[in-house]
């Protein structure tokens, strides 16, 4: 069948104008449900980058010497594994603190290019049997000074608090983005039925002379495929602002923990273009279905 | 061209519409429907062109049994059925050429195809002049000659008219008579359902009479009663 294309957008836009309230509140709703869903991604990656090295279970971390001899390294491990408060340990040898530098500073490559794996330490990653803030410190306390050693860093109370609460501020992102997007859909329905039922007489003619319901539907559809990308362009707009404003503003407060945060540029922006995919086919999807189910007018 | 097996069509509330139908249409015939409100006339005319199915019986136009349709092939059979009500059913915000070309564009008809035909069409029905007029700017006979037109575009097979002259004064329903006749006699399958008994007696044709969902009465060049 030939689609009239002319025709399509002639529809399309009068019914858009015919609804413009309708119309803008169902925009709002899917920027809404799409800049939630954003923001639950952006935090969760966000955060996991910040504290890449504690996770896991990871408590301490020992740090080395680059050049540490190997007997000075095996008598660490030796210590570990005797260790009745070391509950597991892995060592990162500097090939693989190389690989964990590249995650965390991916968005900033001349930082890469000036960093050789010799130059950075290898360590031991231990999870201790118990993770409380007293047991790990004086855990720490044990390896601090030793022939080899470094630095050893613990992961303190605040990076877990910082940690479950963002977990919780993403899960409730996802949780209210889920009845945004329900608000979405109900009100992307209902602009679909006024716009039919404004129509109901050209469309009661049309199936009278033999216009198939897919030439019906069409525009209908290409009107909830507008809503639904012009609803998703804001929303991918709004987080990248978000996002770059978040980090300005760790940044600026300094807090030490959160420094790392960031989102790397290449996930964003897969992040963005699987925002506007998945709000323009949903609505697209519900707007047929819609415009389907009131086609008995 | 129609043919009806044996149909029944019984609506909510054990309201019988039409009861074990039976007739045949041929090509190219002219047949009216009549009967009083209520027989079962507007019935017939919803099952010939699917708006709804029967409830037993078959009911075959152009050879098909349209009762097997699937339901994304009824647009299809559609466009080989024109139609045209009482209340005429144009459109209010089109011009009288924009409703024409309306039937035409909604089946994907290209755009050179409409230009010809459309102007063609209006002239047949004689409302060349008044192309760019909206439907409330007739009177009622013009408009049901749009309504035909509209109908009658895309040269279906079979032309079915429901109490197209009930709106209308005598004067001007011979006009819309003398409309119809001159589609008949291009070859195209007229059925018309009505209660005007000077029309039909003026007309003589084929009489098919209604009572309460039967048909009492099948008569070559009949009167209406």
């Amino acid at each position: 069948m030939a689609l009239n294309l002319d025709y399509v957008f002639r529809e399309t836009g009068t019914n858009l104008v015919r609804n413009v309230g309708l119309t803008v509140a169902s925009i709002l709703t899917v920027a809404i449900a799409i800049v939630l869903v954003g923001a639950s991604f952006v935090i969760r990656t966000g955060v996991a980058n910040a504290t890449l090295q504690f996770q896991g279970g990871i408590e301490l971390i020992v740090f080395m010497d680059p050049d540490i001899r190997t007997t000075q390294r095996e008598a660490i491990e030796r210590s570990l594994d005797d260790n009745p408060e070391v509950e597991r340990f892995t060592y990162v040898n500097q090939r693989e603190a190389f690989e964990e530098f590249k995650v965390l500073f991916e968005d900033s490559p001349e930082m890469i290019e000036s960093v050789e794996p010799e130059l950075l330490p290898p360590s031991f990653k231990v999870v201790p049997v118990n993770p409380n803030a007293a047991s790990v410190s004086s855990l720490a306390d044990q390896y601090e000074g030793d022939a080899g050693v470094k630095d050893v860093v613990s992961a303190d109370d605040t990076i877990r608090t910082m940690q479950e609460l963002f977990r919780f501020v993403s899960v409730m992102c996802v949780v209210v983005a889920g009845v945004a997007a329900v608000s979405a859909i109900v009100l992307i329905f209902n602009t679909i039925r006024v716009a039919m039922f404004a129509r109901r007489r050209e469309i009661e003619v049309m199936k009278l002379v033999g216009a198939t319901n897919w030439f019906i539907r069409v525009p209908f559809m290409f009107e909830g495929l507008i809503q639904g990308l012009t609803g998703s362009v804001a929303a991918v707009g709004a987080i990248y602002l978000g996002n770059n404003l978040l980090t300005d503003q760790l940044e600026k407060k300094g807090i030490a923990l959160l420094a790392n945060f960031a989102v790397p540029s290449g996930e964003l922006f897969g992040l963005a273009v699987a925002l506007l995919i998945v709000g323009s086919l949903v609505s697209v999807v519900f707007s047929g279905i819609a415009a389907s189910l009131y086609l008995d007018v | 061209m129609i043919r009806l097996d044996s149909v029944t069509k019984v609506y909510k509330g054990d309201v019988v519409a039409l009861k074990d139908a039976s007739c045949n249409i041929g090509k190219g015939e002219f047949v009216f429907v009549v009967g009083p409100s209520g027989s079962g006339k507007s019935t017939m005319i919803r099952l010939l062109n699917k708006q709804e199915g029967p409830q037993a019986g078959r009911i075959y136009v152009a050879g098909k049994d349209i009762a097997e349709l699937s339901s994304w092939k009824v647009p299809f059979l559609r466009r080989n059925i024109g139609c045209v009500f009482q209340d005429y059913k144009l459109l209010p915000n089109k011009t009288i050429y924009e409703n024409v070309a309306f039937a035409l564009e909604v089946i994907g008809r290209p755009g050179h195809v409409i230009k010809t035909q459309v102007p063609a069409i209006l002239e047949l029905v004689g409302l060349s002049t008044k192309h760019r007029n909206y439907p409330e700017e007739l009177s009622g006979g013009e408009q049901q000659r749009v309504s035909i037109a509209r109908a009658f575009v895309n040269r279906p097979l079979i032309l079915l008219a429901d109490e197209p002259t009930g709106n209308l004064d005598p004067a001007t329903s011979v006009g819309i008579m003398r409309l119809l006749d001159r589609i008949n006699r291009t070859g195209t399958t007229v059925l018309m359902a009505t209660h005007d008994r000077s029309i039909v007696d003026s007309m003589r044709r084929r009489v098919i009479e209604l009572d309460r969902g039967t048909i009492i009465r099948d008569q070559a060049r009949g009167v209406y009663e």
